[in-house]
């Protein structure tokens, strides 16, 4: 499995991801898939901009960030996914992209959201959506950055 | 989460004063250095400044440098020894606590390790009941685990002042939330910041010298052997960040350059050898830098405005909101939001010059009360890219809430990921590689080859303070200027240029050099095993290893530290792993008698594999056999 961290993460890239799971997982290519980013060749250029040198970041939207995630997942180069919402993964999961634990890393706080975990917070869609994910059989974990310990989601759902 | 790290810190604090745990005579036998410890006993006005010191280091009240400063173990040692009337030994303890925090990074609310705490606390307990600076590197560690807590309840509990902000933002109450952002948080912030360390400076070190009374004397040797072996952790924690590409060589340079010379060098030598070897890799040798000329001027956008607008926005404007965000950012930090309050509070003034009407002010308010976060100095940018949109658009622009929202959160992640790699990641450590070089050294300037000998040099985590401040508050003033005034164009410019990357390779250099030299001072392995040759008993390391490469055993270490790391080995395991070791190696299997006789000397090898401050040498070993 080369997709080696698939994680939901409403910041994309930032510190934790440049500075802590890239060094962490040796990472060489990051893919994000958002439709809106896709869309606006200014914030495209500026999340190609801002990994470090030597990591090729790649932005697409669900449609093509799907076919693009199951060909890198064939290759030996170890690939980080990152998508804002569950329902960017959910729509990658049911496209065929083999996803087998999807990593929530950051979800911020706002109105009608419930904290979950830490800077994880969430809301009743996105709920919905990660539950469908574990029907899937995709695993859903929170860890915000390597060194800890993965929480299941399962652990966390209370189920109302 | 937090319960794990409180429960691992317990559990450590516990083992480390049992460890510490040492005869008041043969503590003073065992130091080559001083003659005998010198206890303080902490007043009560020495604990209450120590507690406020520990508050003030997360405090906003620095112009949000704390965090780059009192927060840094170096520095707080420095603050506690000045307390408690020992500047220099206070500066050496704080450097040596500081090390296993090299490679500290925290980043979008989360804390590994609370290093503020383990500084204030961990230097007040060691300077206090007279514990040399080797030892309190585990304590400290144990009481950075601790320290967590103070962090998480905070995050937590500033969640709910965000909610008080919205209400005053309802209100169109543009004070109100400014106030809200720093009042309620830093009133808890308080208490529970200063309780604590107020209690722990004034029980913490005569709790220890009880303790100190118990143990047997092999632990509290491995205890030592722990201080010499744990920086390997932070050196490679560090390492993961700079040690890579064709930096890697400059590490061994620095780290051989002071070994060769006994550490007759100082660190100010060696950073100024890596600058000039930093200027000539980036022009002569690295393949990977760009060219920092090829970029051809890019048309810069043209002006947004053609007629006069109705409100612009004054410098003192800019200013006064550069300077709020600089101070508050993280004044309310809570989990909900993160940086979100604080950038209400910065975006005030700007709000007061731009509109007039209680709706258009209560939109505003609510607008960037929103969750946020990003690097509060090179991620600026967003701020004064904002800014800028805000007053297009009270000048009849068409700038809609979703334009505003797209740009602040299409761009804090970025600008996150390049800021912490600038300043948490590369800055910060290699700078404070240089101060605690220089405090680890003796108060004449230059450098020894290990602790043990070291009286400490307060210049250290003064240099460290001043340089930091001045890189940090250039970095966020530029970044928020140029943001304003230049915007989109600016931030793809300075990503396109390749300014940052040369930065980050040239520091990568500076930074391996120092870190080297670092590991030359900090990490001590001292083999005890002894090898008969020609009839003669002579040290392994001493006589066969150091004169082939001297310090390779403890170069050795740190390399394979790094590259555990590398593997994904989590370092709280490794640092459990690398305490027992040292621990067990103290055991003298092989001793004279029973671990506790007390009657057998210094010199002599007692323990089994390691041995503290110096490889057992010039006095026969007869007991430790190979």
């Amino acid at each position: 499995m080369s997709l080696c961290l698939v994680r939901i993460d409403d910041r994309l890239i930032h510190g934790q991801v440049v500075a802590v799971w890239l060094r962490a997982l040796g990472a060489q290519r990051i893919v994000i898939v958002d439709d809106a980013s896709a869309r606006d060749e200014f914030l495209r250029e500026v999340l190609t901009l801002a990994a470090p040198q030597g990591v090729p970041v790649e932005v697409h939207d669900v449609a093509s960030g799907a076919v693009r995630c199951i060909e890198l997942a064939t290759t030996p180069e170890p690939v980080i996914v990152l998508a804002r919402s569950p329902r960017t993964i959910l729509a990658l999961r049911q496209a065929g992209v083999p996803i087998e634990v999807v990593d929530v890393g950051g979800m911020g706080g706002g109105p009608g959201r419930k904290r979950l975990h830490k800077t994880i917070s969430i809301s009743p869609d996105e709920l919905r959506e990660l539950r469908e994910l574990e029907q899937l059989g995709t695993r859903v974990e929170i860890q915000i950055v390597a060194d800890d310990r993965p929480i299941p989601f399962r652990s966390l759902d209370s189920g109302n | 989460m937090q319960r794990k790290y409180a429960a691992a810190g317990a559990g450590l604090l516990v083992l480390m004063l049992l460890a510490a745990t040492m005869p008041a005579a043969v503590l003073g036998a065992s130091s080559a250095t001083t003659s005998a410890p010198h206890q303080i006993t902490v007043s009560f006005l020495q604990a209450a400044l120590i507690a406020i010191g520990y508050y003030l280091a997360n405090s906003p009240w620095l112009f949000g440098l704390a965090f780059f400063t009192l927060y840094r173990p170096l520095v707080a040692g420095f603050f506690v020894g000045l307390i408690l009337g020992d500047p220099a030994q206070g500066t050496l303890i704080g450097a040596a606590i500081n090390i296993p925090y090299l490679g500290f990074i925290s980043a979008g609310g989360n804390l590994p390790a609370d290093a503020g705490f383990a500084g204030w606390v961990g230097t007040t307990v060691a300077l206090a009941s007279g514990i040399d600076a080797t030892k309190a590197i585990p304590i400290a560690f144990g009481l950075g685990l601790l320290g967590t807590i103070i962090f998480y309840s905070r995050m937590a509990v500033d969640s709910v002042f965000a909610h008080w902000a919205d209400a005053r933002a309802e209100k169109a109450d543009i004070a109100g939330v400014a106030l809200m952002n720093w009042l309620p948080g830093q009133a808890f912030l308080f208490v529970v910041s200063f309780v604590p360390v107020f209690l722990l400076a004034l029980n913490g070190p005569s709790a220890v010298q009880d303790a100190l009374n118990a143990l047997p004397l092999w632990t509290v040797n491995g205890l030592v052997i722990a201080g010499g072996i744990l920086p390997a952790i932070g050196i490679a924690l560090n390492m993961r960040f700079i040690f890579r590409g064709s930096a890697i060589p400059y590490f061994f340079i620095g780290f051989i350059l002071m070994t060769v010379t006994h550490g007759s060098v100082s660190l100010v030598v060696i950073a100024a050898i890596g600058l000039c070897l930093a200027y000539l890799h980036l022009n002569f040798v690295s393949r990977d830098a760009p060219l920092a000329a090829a970029q051809a001027a890019e048309s810069t956008a043209a002006p947004v405005q053609a007629q006069e607008p109705k409100v612009r926005l004054t410098r003192g404007d800019l200013i006064r909101s550069w300077a709020l965000w600089t101070f508050f950012a993280h004044a309310n930090y809570s989990y909900e939001r993160l940086q979100g309050t604080g950038f209400a509070h910065a975006m005030t003034p700007i709000i007061k010059r731009l509109y007039t009407t209680p709706d258009e002010i209560r939109d505003a308010l609510k607008r960037h009360l929103v969750f946020f976060n990003t690097e509060p100095n090179f991620g600026n940018v967003v701020h004064g890219t904002v800014i800028a949109m805000e007053e297009q658009r009270a000048n009849g622009a068409a700038i809609d809430d979703d334009a505003i929202n797209s740009v602040k959160s299409g761009l804090m992640g970025p600008m996150a990921g390049i800021g912490d790699t600038l300043s948490q990641s590369t800055i910060t450590p290699i700078l404070l590689a240089l101060g605690i070089g220089i405090a680890g050294g003796t108060a004449s300037g230059s450098a020894v080859p290990t602790l043990s000998g070291a009286t400490g040099n307060p210049l250290g985590a003064i240099i460290y303070m001043v340089l930091v401040s001045i890189v940090i508050v250039a970095i966020g003033y530029t970044a928020w200027m140029q943001g304003y005034s230049r915007g989109r164009s600016f931030v793809t410019e300075i990503l396109k240029s390749g300014t940052i990357d040369r930065v980050l390779i040239g520091a990568g250099v500076l930074g391996n050099m120092v870190l080297g030299a670092l590991a030359a001072t900090f990490v001590v392995v001292n083999l005890a095993p002894t090898v008969t040759i020609a009839g003669a008993q002579m040290n392994l390391q001493a006589s066969i290893i150091d004169p082939l490469f001297p310090g390779a055993l403890a170069l050795g270490l740190v390399v394979m530290t790094w590259w555990l790391l590398q593997r994904r080995v989590n370092p709280l395991a490794l640092l459990a792993i690398y305490l027992v070791f040292a621990i067990v190696s103290a055991y003298p299997f092989f001793g004279p008698g029973q671990a506790n006789s007390g009657d057998y000397s210094y010199g002599a090898c007692t323990s089994s594999l390691l041995h503290q401050y110096t490889p057992c040498g010039a006095p026969p070993a007869p007991t430790a056999q190979p």
